[in-house]
This record gives structure tokens, C-alpha cells and sequence, in this order.
């Protein structure tokens, strides 16, 4: 059905994709002017050394481990609060349907500094939580969730839900009803078609929402800033606080170049099992 | 038998409860008489609305950051049309490279891609928060329009265009009169894509705010310092806006075109 219009000459998609490609050769050269400043030593000559100061301390290390460590725990907590969202959606009603989409896209499109603040208000030893319970003598003393790892996780997993649930929804949606029918017919209960036939056909909208939510909590900045308060400082903050505090650019390129490249390793390991997953299933 | 059985819809309560009840909490919060923040408000009040409007500097980053979001949001749409026109009407070497390297800035952290325009508008001798924080929202809204513009536009089928042609428009008049209105619901979710990517970005555009600031930036700044219900009163403002724009595409586009 695509094809070119007869009439056409070489050089017209060049003249139309030039505008956005010279807006991502800023971009470019942004990174590789980066990558060129943290290959300075502090005396600016070239070497190895900024690298070799972060891997070789275990101060900076903890940082990335922390990062690590928290996306890890947190993108499977979101992944079985976004999942049966998605499926909820995909299955109901119009006007639940509609509900549970104006109540996503809402969230979708409000500011993080308000959704992270909000939580503040949420979590802090006043804040909703910890009121009713104290008042109610179920705790003698606020649990702590403000400036406190506990607090961090909530948000990293409330937050990039909508990450989760698009991609998962979209696959959902698609997925032929009469499937389920048959499936139905020939004697499978609805968890058994659950599993056996919806769950797997999914799993490219879970792989992708993965991707998608743990990228979101490794290199997360707002949300263990607020709620963090200082106290829990992830790999990005760390980065920051290197560029606008300490004024050690060098050295803030050099862990931004390991984060890119940390990234992109990521990113590609997706892809190939990814295209592995369709080979397997189609 | 009933589609979806207690647990998802268990869960799907609990989410639903976890997005709406910060929210509520904060524009109730918003509306409190006292000094402290308290949910339930304690007295009724619109003083730190008033209080907002009174900071200068709320007011300052507020105009900054819509001048930015109308920039990059138009200047993004442009863009994007032109290279889904390119993208998806052309066949030439090297498409699928072009389309993944117009999509790369999104794979770049936002603190990553922040700190590297830093890096070169500093070595450039451009300390200018509007080239440089222009230069970042377009960047980060460009893909998005690219990929939204590109999906709406592979759906129309070409011979809508030819036969434009065929009865004596030029290609460029037939583009705008056929295939421009038939990409409505595209060009709508492009535009709040483009328009929310830049009016809210705080992470990669605190690098950039050498001369002027944002009403993200100005936000965090006040939220990290002070504890009284002003950060409240915009965050109510913000969400108000943004639940007036989502239930406005609802009803001209539906919101199946945001959703993908």
C-alpha cells in the first residue's frame, strides 16, 4: 500500500528529514563533546584517569549499586501493579474503559515535581499515612517513609506506571478475542487461558513496559530528590550534584558516559531477546 | 462469565486509588488556612493561590516556560511532519537507520543528556537558557512528534493524495487539503506530547538555566526550601490544566490515538 508517488526525485526525502537531523547532530555533538571532556585528566591532558576514579572508589560505586538495586526490586512491583491494569482496561466495558484511560492519561500527562510532591504530602511523618495510625495508637511512632529508602521505592513505583501500562494495554488490546473463546470451549478455566494463551502473547508489552520502567527508576532524579531529601541520592543526583555543586565537569562526563553506556547495554540486551521472544512465537 | 476476574480488578481499584489520592490530597492541602501543610485542610482559604500569584518569580519562570513549550512545540511539529512525510512516503537507503537515530535523544537519560548540552553550549561560549534550553526541548520533543505524526500518517493510504493530483492539485495542495485534516487526531496528540515534554522537563533543564528559569525549576526550588502550601497551590493549578486538556482531547479526538 506504501509506495512513492512516480514523479519523484532522490533528493526530496534528504530536503525533509534535514531540519530533524540537524537537530539531532546538536544532540550528537553534545554527546561527543562529553565524551571528549571526560577523557581530560584535572590537569587536561588526555588520559583514563576520571574513569578510574569512579570505578576504583567504592563511595562512587554505591551509588550505581543503590541505583541498581532499588530499579531491580521496584520494575517487577510495578510491572504487577501496571499488568493487571492493562488487562482490566483491555477487557472492560466502554465506559470503564474509558474511566480507567482518563484516570491514566491524566497521570500520564501531570508533572513529576507534582506527583512526587504530592507524595511527600502522602508519606511524611504527618501526611495520610502516618496520621490515621498514630492517631489510632496502631504505631507508637511514624513509620519512616520520607527521606528513607521506603519512601524513594513508592514513588519509583507509583510513578512510571504509566510506562508499564501502555505498552502492555496496546498488546492487549490486539490480542484476537476469539482466542480466549476457543480456548474456553475446549474445557481451559480463565486462569488456565490466562496463562497459557493471553499471558504469553502479552509479553512483548511486558518486555517493552520492563524496559521502559527500570531505565525510568535507574537514572530517576526527581523522585529520590524530593522524597529523598538528600538522604538517598541515586546515580543521577550524583552526577548533578558533580556538574552544579562540586563544578567537577570531567568527572561528572565520565560517570555520565558510564550511565549512557550502562543504558545502551541495557537497551540492546532488550532487543535481542526481544527479537528472540517473536522468533519464538511467530 | 464475567472478563476480568477479582484480582485485576482488585488491583486495578488499588492503582487507581495509589494515582487519584495524592492528587486529591494536594489540591485539598492547597486550600488550607494554616501555615503547616495539613490534609484535611485545617480552615478554607485561597491565600496561597494569592501568595503564588504575589512571587515575581513564579510569574517570570511561568511566561519563560510557556514561551519554551510554544517554541518547541511548534518548531517539533514542523519538524516531525516533515520527516514522517519523508519516513513514511519514501523509500531510500539507509530509512530504518534515519528513523532510529531521529528517535536516539529518547534512550539518553534525561541527567545524561542535560549535563552534555551543558558540556557544549559552555565550551560553545552560549550561556543562553532560550538556545539552550530550546535547543534540549526540541531535541526531546522531536521524536515524539516523528513517531505520532509517522503512525497517523501510514494509515492514510496515498491514492487519497493521487487522486488529488489527478484532478489538478499539486502535491503540496493536496497534502494540506487531504491528508493534513485527515491527520487531526496525530497532529492533536503530537502537540500535547510536544507541548508537555518541554513545559514540564526539570531533570535535563536545571543544567541549562544560566540567565532565566522554568516553572519546573522554580517549583523543586521552593518545594527543597520552604514547607507551606504555595508549592500546593501550583500543583492544583498544574493539574486542573492538565485534566482540562486531557478531557478536551477526549472529546475532539478520543483518547485511543494517545493511548497508542
Amino acid at each position: 500500500m506504501q509506495r512513492a508517488l512516480p514523479t519523484e526525485r532522490n533528493a526530496t526525502p534528504l530536503l525533509l528529514l534535514l531540519p530533524g537531523l540537524l537537530t539531532i547532530a546538536v544532540f550528537f555533538a553534545a554527546v561527543v563533546t562529553t565524551g571528549a571532556t571526560s577523557l581530560l585528566d584535572a590537569q587536561g591532558g588526555w588520559s583514563l584517569q576520571q574513569y578510574a576514579r569512579f570505578l576504583s572508589d567504592g563511595f562512587y560505586r554505591d551509588f550505581v549499586w543503590r541505583s541498581f538495586r532499588i530499579a531491580g526490586y521496584c520494575t517487577p512491583i510495578t510491572l504487577l501493579l501496571g499488568y493487571p491494569f492493562a488487562y482490566t482496561m483491555s477487557r472492560s466495558s466502554p465506559p470503564v474503559r474509558l474511566t480507567l484511560t482518563l484516570v491514566l492519561v491524566v497521570q500520564f500527562f501531570t508533572s513529576y515535581i507534582v506527583r512526587t510532591y504530592a507524595l511527600i504530602l502522602v508519606l511524611g511523618n504527618n501526611g495520610i499515612i502516618n496520621r490515621p495510625l498514630l492517631f489510632l495508637g496502631v504505631i507508637g511512632r511514624p513509620i519512616p517513609l520520607l527521606f528513607h529508602e521506603a519512601g524513594v521505592a513508592i514513588a519509583l513505583i507509583l510513578v512510571p506506571l504509566p510506562f508499564m501500562i501502555f505498552p502492555i494495554y496496546s498488546v492487549l488490546k490486539n490480542i484476537e478475542p476469539n482466542l480466549a473463546v476457543a480456548a474456553a470451549s475446549l474445557g481451559a478455566n480463565r486462569t488456565r487461558t490466562f496463562w497459557e494463551v493471553t499471558f504469553p502473547l502479552s509479553l512483548p508489552g511486558v518486555l517493552a513496559g520492563i524496559v521502559l520502567v527500570f531505565l525510568f527508576d535507574l537514572t530517576a532524579y526527581i523522585m529520590p530528590g524530593m522524597l529523598g531529601g538528600g538522604y538517598f541520592n541515586m546515580i543521577a543526583n550524583f552526577i548533578q550534584e558533580q556538574a552544579m555543586a562540586v563544578l567537577d565537569k570531567r568527572f561528572a562526563s565520565a560517570i555520565s558516559i558510564v550511565l549512557l553506556l550502562v543504558t545502551l547495554l541495557i537497551l540492546y540486551v532488550i532487543h535481542v531477546l526481544g527479537s528472540r521472544l517473536r522468533g519464538a512465537s511467530g | 462469565m464475567r472478563a476480568v476476574g477479582w484480582f485485576a480488578r482488585s488491583v486495578t481499584a488499588l492503582v487507581v486509588i495509589c494515582m487519584l489520592v495524592p492528587l486529591i490530597v494536594v489540591v485539598g492541602a492547597s486550600l488550607g488556612g494554616g501555615n503547616e501543610i495539613a490534609f484535611p485542610p485545617n480552615g478554607l482559604s485561597l491565600r496561597w493561590y494569592a501568595n503564588v500569584f504575589e512571587r515575581q518569580r513564579f510569574l517570570t519562570a511561568f511566561q519563560f516556560s510557556l514561551l519554551l513549550a510554544c517554541a518547541a512545540t511548534s518548531l517539533s511539529l514542523v519538524i516531525g511532519l516533515l520527516c514522517s512525510v519523508a519516513l513514511v512516503r519514501y523509500r531510500f537507503v539507509g530509512r530504518d537507520a534515519v528513523a532510529n537515530l531521529l528517535n536516539s535523544p529518547l534512550m539518553v537519560p534525561q541527567v545524561v543528556l542535560g549535563m552534555a548540552l551543558l558540556i557544549l553550549f559552555s565550551q560553545a561560549a552560549i550561556v543562553s537558557s532560550l538556545i539552550g534550553l530550546g535547543a534540549l526541548h526540541l531535541i526531546l520533543a522531536v521524536p515524539y512528534t516523528v513517531r505520532v505524526l509517522s503512525a497517523a500518517l501510514v494509515r492514510l493510504p496515498v491514492s487519497l493524495e493521487e487522486a488529488a493530483v489527478i484532478h489538478g492539485a499539486n502535491r503540496l495542495a493536496a497534502f494540506a487539503m487531504i491528508t493534513m485534516p485527515n491527520m487531526k487526531p496525530g497532529l492533536v496528540a503530537a502537540t500535547m506530547f510536544a507541548f508537555v515534554t518541554s513545559f514540564d522537563n526539570f531533570t535535563a533543564s536545571q543544567f541549562l538555566v544560566w540567565d532565566r528559569t522554568t516553572l519546573p525549576v522554580e517549583i523543586y526550588a521552593y518545594a527543597m526550601i520552604e514547607s507551606d502550601p504555595t508549592v500546593c497551590a501550583i500543583s492544583t493549578m498544574l493539574i486542573i490544566a492538565t485534566v482540562a486538556i486531557v478531557v478536551l482531547a477526549e472529546r475532539w479526538v478520543g483518547l485511543e490515538t494517545v493511548t497508542g
